[in-house]
């Protein structure tokens, strides 16, 4: 089920922008990536999630072009499905299915394999995860955090070249954060990660910031990651919590 | 949230869903095919021994599942009691208990996507008329999945609500409930979409 890591896999993103209600909420963003762990940092309000909406292939941009692995991925549905897949940031709005196996089939039956190809690969990626017990447990019974882990099998079972992962540990315990992000670490796609926690990045390669919709700084992670987490410290002594948009 | 789903695994969790709907559909329609109380009495009875023979955790949770349906039996009792037909009044209670508990019971053992499955056999006329019945199959599923969410998201708006408030609340929590609602089938849609949505996929249907 692992997927192939292709040195010609590239997100390339052009004169990108992006707008709510004629309203530029992103870009415009020229970039190409291919780094196999990219994070995304930013505020809130920054286009972090319109930008992993739109390279996921859930939103069109208003102009400009997306390609993820030689794909338009609003367009190619049907090509989407093997080259990106996203993890959004509540697990509850990504569960589908009561439990655990109708949940991590569903995606492999509109990958178009068949019932038997199916609960071989819900086998397999369970096995993988050293989760075979959980096959029929009910997906509301289980934590946040288990939650979570059932939407990465789910997503990581279809075996795309690329993962959207948006805020993945919002609301999880340390502990939970540590454990899911060893199992991230051992994922052989590629990951475009959106975190506000920099630890989060560890081992990451490059880091892109977004600020107003914009690309504030694009580099390797560290020095990236540490003139974000001094910006963010002299913002919170101020009090731009006060200004409403519009 | 409310589950839909059996705590623990029973035999008729064995049997083939098909099977389990098509005895469920025949026995509805004879416990509306009869108006004696003593026929529906034991019907109900029959039922509630379905449930015991699951064993005591199954039917402990059959039974909260059903405690929902505690108003429309008082309004029955209390309308055919005033209005004379006790009879009637006892033989409509015991007909909607049999049947409502019958269903659920099939509900809580056959998995949902056993249950798409056979939907998807129903509706192989329409696919060769050349309808794709796919989002009909997700719908289902998704009404079975959601309608106990929605009403969760409904008990935090009234907890909300009674944090600072010394009444309860009525209506106006209707409007943001609705709003919650749409909400939920926004953030659905984007899970649909994000793994292929309802897209007529070739051969999906009928493949296995």
């Amino acid at each position: 089920m692992a997927p192939v890591d292709r040195p010609d896999d590239l997100l390339r993103l052009e004169d990108l922008r992006v707008a709510h209600d004629g309203c530029d909420v992103l870009g415009p963003l020229t970039l190409d990536i291919t780094a196999r762990r990219t994070g995304i940092v930013g505020r809130n309000g920054s286009g972090k999630t319109t930008l992993a909406r739109v390279v996921a292939g859930l939103q069109a941009p208003t102009a400009g072009r997306v390609t993820i692995s030689g794909i338009d991925p609003a367009k190619d549905r049907r090509g989407a499905l093997d080259r990106v897949g996203i993890l959004f940031q509540n697990p509850d709005h990504q569960i589908i299915f009561p439990t655990v196996e109708e949940e991590i089939t569903f995606g492999l039956r509109q990958q178009g394999r068949s019932k038997a190809e199916a609960a071989a690969a819900v086998t397999a990626i369970l096995t993988r995860f050293d989760k075979l017990h959980w096959r029929a447990a009910a997906t509301h019974s289980l934590s946040q955090g288990q939650k979570q882990l059932v939407c990465l099998m789910a997503v990581l079972v279809m075996g795309p070249r690329w993962i959207v992962l948006d805020e993945p540990f919002s609301g999880l315990d340390i502990a939970t954060r540590l454990q899911l992000m060893r199992h991230m670490a051992r994922i052989e796609a590629r990951i475009l990660m959106i975190s506000h926690d920099p630890e989060s990045f560890a081992g990451y390669d490059r880091v892109i910031w977004l600020e107003g919709g914009a690309l504030r700084e694009d580099g390797p992670a560290a020095p990236v990651l540490a003139r974000f987490t001094a910006q963010m410290r002299h913002w919170g002594d101020a009090d731009d919590l006060s200004h409403l948009a519009g | 949230m409310i589950s839909l789903t059996s705590p623990v695994e029973t035999w008729a969790h064995r049997w083939p869903a098909g099977l389990k709907l098509g005895l469920m559909s025949l026995a509805t329609v004879a416990l509306f095919a009869t108006e004696d109380p003593a026929i529906l009495g034991a019907s109900a009875f029959g039922v509630a021994l379905l449930y015991a023979s699951a064993g005591a955790r199954f039917a402990r949770a059959g039974a909260r599942q059903l405690w929902p349906l505690w108003p429309f039996l008082v309004l029955i009792a209390l309308w055919h009691g005033l209005s004379g037909q006790v009879a009637a009044g006892v033989a409509l209670t015991l007909r909607l208990l049999a049947a409502v508990a019958l269903a659920n019971f099939v509900t809580m053992t056959t998995r949902l996507s056993a249950m798409i499955e056979v939907a998807a056999v129903l509706l192989a006329p329409f696919r060769r008329l050349g309808l794709s019945t796919r989002a009909l199959e997700i719908s289902i599923a998704l009404v079975i999945r959601f309608t106990p969410a929605i009403a969760r998201k409904g008990g935090l708006l009234s907890e909300a609500w009674r944090a600072r408030s010394r009444r309860r609340p009525g209506w106006q929590i209707v409007m943001p409930l609705a709003a919650l609602a749409i909400d939920d089938a926004d953030h659905v849609a984007d899970a649909l979409k994000a793994r292929g949505g309802v897209l007529p996929i070739p051969d999906t249907d009928q493949k296995g």
